[in-house]
């Protein structure tokens, strides 16, 4: 059952990604992204992650999925109709696509020995909160940092634009 | 559960995700993918990895991709209002 829910919701984030690649509405690719990062957060519940479902719905499909919505509407050259991109970029692109996908499925045959544990389990906070003012407290702490740099970085840009035009 | 379907997931997602970014020309739209590629990553630690260490690590990145988000779009706001075009090959000086 959960093998099952997790093939279906991986296949219905893969055909959402394969579908923004042929949409040319900006507002309708950030829809079909919306809907792979649910199924993601689909794919963390049935792995027993559900606090970081959660997350994943408040976090991505909430917080940066608004603000790529807010970048659509405030950039009109968004909008502006343009030519479809070189032939040979196109295939180049796709065939390094293609070769990443190959090669790490070759990398990665070795897991085919592995069996993850059956069942769904409940992951508590405290555990996690365990391992991040434990083990990772380095990480984490430096992780405060990186968000208080982005966001004086995204203030200063902003900043910048307003008085600067 | 085997993990080798798991990881076909992820890296699925990761190679549409790639194929999308090396593709679109659009600033925004490479951006978006950028995102569902650090989300496919994710989904690999959070399947394959050690379980309580393996989520608290996820949750780290998604503090980094909301990070990422914010940044990467007021420098593309910053861009669009400069060049007034959100087409990478159009943009071809740093100077400001």
């Amino acid at each position: 059952m959960l093998t099952a829910a997790v093939y279906l919701l991986g296949a219905g984030a893969a055909l959402a990604t394969l579908l923004m690649l042929f949409q040319r509405n900006p507002v309708k690719a950030a829809m079909l992204m919306l809907a792979a990062l649910l199924c993601t957060a689909g794919i963390y519940l049935a792995l027993s992650a559900q606090l970081l479902a959660a997350l994943q719905v408040i976090v991505y499909a909430g917080a940066i999925m608004t603000l790529f919505i807010v970048a659509v509407t405030v950039t009109p050259q968004a909008w502006r109709d343009r030519p479809a991109p070189g032939r040979i970029s196109r295939v180049l692109g796709l065939a390094a696509a293609a070769v990443i996908l190959i090669e790490l499925m070759k990398v990665s045959a070795g897991l085919k020995l592995v069996a993850l544990g059956a069942g769904f389990t409940e992951t508590g906070t405290l555990g996690i909160a365990k391992q991040l003012f434990g083990r990772f407290i380095f990480q984490f702490e430096l992780l405060g940092l990186v968000l208080l740099a982005s966001i004086v970085a995204a203030a200063a840009l902003a900043l910048k634009r307003r008085t600067n035009p | 559960m085997n993990a080798y379907p798991l990881a076909a997931i992820s890296f699925l997602l990761f190679a549409l995700a790639a194929a999308g970014f090396l593709t679109c020309g659009n600033l925004v739209r490479m951006l978006m993918f950028l995102e569902l590629m650090l989300n496919a990553a994710n989904i690999a630690m959070v399947a394959l990895g050690p379980q309580p260490a393996s989520q608290a690590y996820a949750l780290m990145l998604f503090a980094v991709a909301a990070a990422e988000a914010g940044v990467g779009l007021a420098l593309i706001i910053a861009l669009a209002s400069t060049f007034r075009t959100l087409e990478a090959e159009n943009i071809k000086e740093l100077k400001g």
